[in-house]
């Protein structure tokens, strides 16, 4: 067997293209499910009693479908049902981030939970309110002990942007498919990718895996 | 007088001569000699840091050694493999932090060496455990779990645990440190019923009056070395030297 | 909007089947992951440094790769590479069983790492060999920690096994979207595939917050 890379090489702007296009939708994936993923994580522990009920049920159902389920849906059924054609890049978008944010929310919670009630009781007893008790004595802790967890977030998003490529996105590994197709060549189209996705993962888990060592000693507070 | 001054020709279980260890740049043992005879308690101590305890983790070979040698009962202690976990099965441990294991009950803590390693049949193996520990005082705790037995009575079972290997010493690593004070009697006085049944007892310990009353020999660390040895009347009532009278003054040790 | 869900329980047979091997691959893959993990963290944590080696790099590898691209590369690369045609079904079980794999070798490998060495150290200090030590006293320990993430990690596979349709493994995914494009009912179909996942995942999902409870460590 003889390995020939020179279709890659004369493809890499299509090939970085692609890579551009995952890292983008990677980073926006994340930047809306921190917004959408800590509103509900806030909300979920100091909203209102009535609102836990179904934060709780979207995050468990997220939690229970398998992101290509809800890739599939939101890119052909959600336009049936609101009328709108959705370009598969907000398809993935959209859908990316109902999944991510559901776990960005078990993180936030988690790291709220994570500041013992004393400190808020504290915050109160200083004549705080509850919202400046959150906002000066909670999330500071909180979001100490969550850095190592949006890190992991980061590289799921990374990781699963790959799958909107069963939707036509034209991210890194659906222009390595068209490339394989073309080519004749999927080994070293194949292997390609497995390098580059390598490249872009291993640094971010592992800065992970040393805040995760780093911040073990915080623990409970 | 000693019994080691009684009898010199006493039986040496345990010698060490000239033995070094290092971690790293970190000296835990210059040049340690010193002997144990049989049916002999002799009390280490000395600041922390200043290589009891190493010197007890090589005796057992949980350390390695990096110059020197110990004998038991005259010969060579080797280093690794099936050897070094003989020469274990003949050394009972206390640890500290008692490491008991905590998915057993304390009877199965007791019976786990001589069922696992011995290979005794279940029933023999849990007999002698339930004897030992009827003999430290918990009869009544076989089916406890550690998790719901208090500090001092953990110790005493993992004592009994360190019995039912049949060991011909017994090495006690600082076993009161980690002890709430109104539980360190109890297992103070089952180290004590045991050196008058002439176990041979090498013992690291912070607690003076234990090692004035009980121990035959005492050892005193500093700094990997020992700076004297002889028996608790000379060591706590009229040391030799003087680095020896300042630790026992630091420790507020009037004789 | 005209809908006709009648397609739905037209082909509750072939759903049913679908939701059968997916079932079935979650299983026979945890079959292999399980002991696969152990391998893996038992060479990871050895003397040996091409064993540790050797279990790094395969479990580095696998947790820095999009699994749709493993599978993929499983598909195009293994019988090429190899010289020997697989099922898609036996390709599907390849690149799950390594990835998760890699997951349970990291999940082993963290669970005995928690337990002290003091306990060991025990174990050896009343004459138990090194693996017996491992047998009796760390293993037993390590296994309540390991429970809750072997859960979730389940969850996770559960719903991964649906990425297999992408090299046409007959499983739940790829039946229901065979269904869509035979029948051109898109919405009913695709909403009932999603339902399906939902009620066969949601009581994984509750089980696993009920492990975690029951066993968890708070860390």
């Amino acid at each position: 067997m003889s390995l020939d890379f020179s279709p890659i090489l004369q493809s890499w702007q299509f090939l970085l293209g692609g890579l551009g296009l995952t890292l983008g939708l990677a980073a926006l994936t994340v930047l809306c499910s921190l917004v959408l993923g800590g509103a509900i994580g806030l909300a979920r522990c100091y909203g209102p009693a009535w609102l836990r009920l179904p934060l709780v049920f979207y995050i468990d159902s997220m939690r229970s479908v398998p992101v290509l389920v809800v890739l599939v849906w939101t890119y052909f059924a959600l336009p049936i049902v609101t009328g709108a054609v959705l370009p598969p890049f907000w398809a993935g978008l959209i859908a990316l981030t109902a999944q991510i944010a559901a776990y960005m929310a078990e993180i936030v919670r988690a790291g709220v939970e994570s500041v013992r009630p004393g400190q808020t009781r504290a915050a109160l007893a200083l004549g705080m309110s509850r919202a400046q008790a959150v906002r000066q004595v909670v999330l500071p802790q909180a979001v100490v002990r969550m850095l190592p967890a949006f890190g992991s977030i980061l590289s799921i998003a990374i990781k699963d942007t790959a799958i909107a490529s069963v939707i036509a996105v034209p991210e890194y590994l659906n222009r390595s498919q068209t490339l394989a197709g073309e080519s004749f060549r999927p080994i070293e189209v194949y292997l390609t990718a497995m390098a580059v996705y390598f490249i872009t993962l291993f640094p971010v888990t592992r800065t992970v895996d040393i805040a995760y060592a780093r911040l073990a000693h915080l623990g409970r507070s | 007088m000693t019994r080691q001054n009684d009898e010199p020709d006493a039986h040496v279980v345990l010698a060490y001569r000239d033995v070094h260890k290092q971690f790293g740049d970190f000296v835990a043992l210059a040049g340690v000699s010193m002997e144990v005879r049989k049916t002999e308690v002799v009390c280490l101590i000395g600041p922390s840091g200043s290589g009891k305890s190493t010197l007890l983790r090589c005796t057992n070979g949980l350390e390695s050694i990096d110059g020197g040698e110990i004998t038991l009962d005259g010969q060579v202690l080797p280093r690794h493999g099936r050897g070094m976990r003989a020469v274990r099965q003949r050394m009972g441990m206390v640890f500290q932090n008692f490491e008991l294991f905590p998915h057993m009950t304390a009877l199965a803590n007791v019976a786990s060496g001589p069922l696992t390693v011995l290979r005794l049949p279940r029933g023999e193996a849990e007999a002698r455990a339930s004897a030992l520990l009827a003999k430290v005082g918990l009869a009544d705790k076989a089916a406890s779990y550690p998790s719901n037995l208090s500090g001092g009575q953990q110790q005493r079972v993992a004592i009994a645990r360190a019995l039912a290997m049949q060991p011909e010493v017994m090495l006690f690593d600082e076993p009161t440190s980690a002890l709430d004070p109104e539980t360190i009697g109890e297992v103070l006085n089952v180290m004590k019923a045991l050196a008058e049944e002439g176990m041979t007892m090498l013992v690291v310990t912070h607690e003076m009056s234990f090692a004035r009353r009980v121990a035959d020999h005492v050892v005193v660390f500093e700094r990997g070395t020992i700076i004297e040895q002889g028996p608790p009347a000379q060591i706590f009532d009229a040391p030799l030297v003087p680095r020896t009278r300042d630790f026992l003054s630091h420790l507020g040790w009037e004789g | 909007m005209n809908l006709h869900w009648s397609v739905v329980w037209d082909n509750a047979g072939a759903l049913a089947r679908g939701t059968e091997l997916t079932v079935l691959l979650t299983v026979l893959t945890m079959a292999f992951a399980v002991p696969g993990g152990i391998l893996l963290a038992l060479m990871r944590l050895s003397r040996s440094r091409l064993l540790s080696g050797a279990s790094a790099s395969f479990t580095e590898l696998f947790r820095n790769l999009p699994l749709l691209l493993v599978i993929y590369a499983a598909y195009y690369v293994l019988p090429l590479a190899l010289g020997v045609a697989f099922s898609p079904f036996a390709t599907a079980l390849i690149a799950l069983g390594c990835n998760v794999s890699a997951y349970n070798g990291e999940t082993f490998r963290a669970g005995i790492a928690s337990i002290r060495k003091g306990q060991s150290e025990a174990a050896l200090a009343l004459g138990m060999s090194p693996w017996q030590a491992m047998r009796v006293v760390v293993l037993p320990q390590a296994a309540r920690r390991v429970l809750p993430v072997l859960a979730s990690t389940w969850v996770s596979l559960f719903k991964d096994t649906s990425l297999v349709s992408v090299i046409s493994v007959g499983e739940l995914a790829y039946t229901a979207m065979l269904i869509r494009s035979r029948t051109f009912r898109v919405l009913e179909m695709l909403t009932a595939m999603a339902v399906i996942y939902w009620s066969l995942g949601y009581p994984q999902a509750k089980l696993v917050d009920w492990l975690n409870r029951r066993f968890g460590v708070s860390e």
